[in-house]
């Protein structure tokens, strides 16, 4: 992995009343490039960058801050509606159409009583048809939660023992494949997707990358099976996932069991010594990617020799 | 003897070990148990004189310091002294000499490793600077693909806004005709809408505004909205998990749970309680459901024992002044909200909750009893700790009317 010695121009600065904690571009067309943004009012936004004054699009979905944004059906991947998820500290997990104003298409939230935990992390997947749609959101507590929007039902849940950090699907717009899911403790899990068992659930494989919080996986858009994990101590680390030989079998009672494969560490690096909290991949140039970190530096990086993985 | 140069001396003797010293003047060979001495007529050459050993038989090949002709090979006639003193000398002199030859040596030792530290150093520099090199090499090759690809993408997309300018002219082109028919027979031309909403950026905005609203004719509607219940993983603490927290918590809440358990164990009663029972906060539990399902006495029975087996848990007074209330044994209410509210000091967020309850309560069962103004105090603490409460705002309001209302009457 190398950093590129040249120097990044700003282009503009817009600053708005309420700190952003998170935005995304995965629900606007690649003509719109509108950004969604979740912030610390529980304001989800949706700008025009070229006319920033007022937002395009705006509600007061949450109580407290929103910690985690996602958009699908935008810059075009996948099919069907562009839906933007938002997931915030008050517990809830709202699913928003920028076409219906004010109301959210579709809401996670704890039963009567229940005491809230933080809402940590939300993905979209499974967006194959116009139908079809997952929600998969992670706490504070370790729970992991996987929505089906078609059914509007919870599809399965599962708890990780530690605070999830980062959920992702490896792709959002294919039958859902793999999720990887990041924690404290330094640790993430592969989930096999494919094949969902009545009781047990899904298979996965843990690893363990190092001591810090591990706060952001990305997958790499040119290729699913590696993705790219940053950590509290300020690396970065690329992994590789290698299938099994079979992807499922017959447990003793004769349903389907998903089988989970491996994972090996292709390259780290550290870069700070303050945590990497936001990383993301570039679309169009292999290797291109883009971290933020907590010393309030944005580094471009490139990772080189992908095809030889 | 008389010798011209050299001197030998033959000897028969056991020669097993053997040291030499052959200082300058003296000549010393030591095979246990045979030691042979000779101090010689005058110094000799240290240096280059040896001394072979072998078959029983010492060969010495001196060599004189100064040339010259020795009268004699030993200076028999010396008196003892000086023998004592040459000797003495030929041994300190031969010390001095094994030191200077190891100071030699360490230097020599010293200088050797300097160079073979600056050696190796010199070598891993070569490696380092050769890995640089690679990596610099690679760096400028990305450099240079990146700057080319960037160019590309450029080009590509200058190229694509031209074709499709072109083609959007042709379609906008299209569309207006189509309009045009449109708008001949229909009378409301439905325009309006789709203009207001996205607005044009740059000249070819308004082509981008017709083929946007192409798109969304091909999208489903939104979906209907609906809600998912959830239900979390139960976590007693506010704080993320942890693995590795997990002992210290679990630690911290059974400690938590042993000191609100039996303080004073030993009454006699409760001997034949079982376990459970003797548990304040099982009892306080058992006390709410039966309050829930309206048996207030047997409530209220519960309370009490949980409250004789810990006297200093607010929620539990709280709760039963609740029942009284229900029961209307008012008196008993106000005494147990008054408890619970000295128990809840100070006065925290936490416990905002727990002690807006004991106002309330405490204040309905003053106007219970018609003491209205008491009532209305409390109602006011209440309000003040909770301002945005609509029903004791409402409570409060009847309270003044009353008050207003009974001194006219009285």
């Amino acid at each position: 992995m190398k950093t590129p010695r040249a120097t990044s121009k700003q282009l503009s600065s817009i600053e708005k009343a309420k700190p952003i904690k998170c935005g995304t571009f995965g629900a606007t067309s690649l003509q719109q490039r509108y950004l969604a943004t979740g912030d610390f009012g529980g304001n989800l936004n949706i700008w025009n960058l070229e006319a920033p004054e007022i937002p395009v699009y705006s509600v007061k979905g949450h109580k407290e801050i929103i910690n985690s944004i996602d958009g699908v059906g935008g810059l075009g991947i996948g099919e069907g509606a562009p839906e933007i998820v938002t997931g915030s500290r008050d517990g809830t997990v709202k699913v928003w159409d920028p076409r219906q104003k004010d109301t959210p298409v579709a809401n996670m939230e704890p039963v009567q009583g229940e005491s809230k935990r933080d809402c940590w992390t939300v993905a979209f997947g499974n967006a194959y048809n116009q139908e079809e749609r997952v929600v998969c959101a992670g706490y504070d507590n370790g729970d992991i939660k996987l929505f089906d929007l078609k059914t509007m039902s919870l599809r399965w849940e599962t708890n990780i023992k530690n605070g999830v950090c980062s959920v992702e699907f490896d792709r959002k717009d294919v039958n859902m494949n793999k999720l990887v899911a990041t924690s404290l403790e330094g640790k993430f899990h592969v989930f096999d997707m494919r094949t969902q068992h009545p009781t047990k659930g899904f298979a996965s494989v843990s690893e363990k990358a190092q001591k810090s919080t591990i706060w952001q996986v990305r997958h790499l858009p040119q290729n699913r099976d590696i993705f790219m994990t940053s950590g509290g101590a300020g690396s970065l680390h690329l992994w590789k996932y290698e299938y099994p030989a079979q992807r499922s079998k017959k447990d003793s009672e004769g349903a389907e069991m998903g089988v989970a494969g491996s994972v090996s560490l292709l390259q780290n690096v550290t870069l700070s010594t303050q945590p990497i909290s936001s990383l993301d991949w570039s679309p169009d140039k292999k290797g291109l990617c883009v971290c933020g970190a907590f010393d309030q530096t944005v580094r471009v990086l490139i990772v080189t020799k992908l095809n030889k993985v | 003897m008389r010798c011209a140069r050299a001197g030998l001396a033959r000897f028969y003797s056991s020669l097993k070990n053997h040291t030499l010293d052959s200082p300058w003047q003296c000549c010393q060979v030591s095979v246990p148990p045979f030691l042979f001495e000779a101090i010689l007529y005058a110094p000799i050459d240290d240096t280059n004189s040896t001394a072979k050993i072998g078959n029983g038989i010492i060969f010495f090949t001196l060599y004189k310091k100064e040339v010259a002709m020795w009268d004699y090979l030993t200076l028999s006639n010396a008196n003892k002294e000086k023998l004592q003193y040459l000797r003495e000398n030929a041994v300190l002199k031969s010390h001095e000499k094994a030191k200077e030859e190891t100071e030699a040596k360490k230097v020599t030792k010293q200088e050797h490793k300097k160079y073979t530290l600056e050696a190796t150093m010199k070598l891993e520099e070569a490696e380092r600077k050769r890995i640089e090199d690679l990596k610099e090499k690679e760096r400028l090759k990305v450099m240079k693909e990146l700057e080319l690809w960037r160019k590309e993408q450029k080009d590509s997309e200058k190229q694509k806004r031209v074709q499709k300018e072109e083609e959007l002219c042709q379609e906008a082109e299209q569309l207006k005709e189509k309009k045009k028919e449109k708008m001949n027979k229909a009378a409301i031309p439905n325009e309006g809408t789709s203009e207001t909403r996205l607005k044009p950026t740059k000249g070819c905005g308004s082509f981008s505004m017709f083929s946007e609203n192409l798109k969304e004719e091909r999208l489903p509607a939104p979906r209907s909205a609906a809600t998912i219940k959830i239900n979390f993983t139960p976590r007693v603490f506010p704080t993320a998990l942890r693995e590795s927290r997990v002992a210290e918590e679990e630690e911290w809440l059974r400690k938590q749970a042993e000191a609100r358990r039996t303080i004073n164990a030993d009454l006699s009663e409760l001997e034949d309680l079982k376990e459970e029972e003797k548990n304040p906060d099982w009892l306080k539990d058992k006390g709410n459901k039966m309050f829930a399902t309206g048996n207030y006495l047997a409530a209220v029975n519960a309370y009490n024992l949980a409250v004789r087996l810990n006297n200093k848990l607010p929620l539990l007074y709280l709760n039963r002044a609740a029942c009284h209330l229900k029961l209307r044994n008012l008196h008993k209410a106000i005494e147990d909200s008054s408890k619970a509210l000295e128990l809840l000091t100070p006065p925290v967020p936490d416990n905002e909750n727990a002690r807006v309850k004991a106002y309330v309560r405490r204040g309905t069962a003053f106007c219970q009893l018609e003491l209205f103004t008491e009532g209305l105090q409390d109602y006011e603490a209440a309000l003040k700790i909770d301002p945005k409460n609509k029903t004791i705002e409402k409570d409060a309001e009847k309270i003044r009317h009353l008050i207003q209302g009974t001194p006219q009457d009285s």
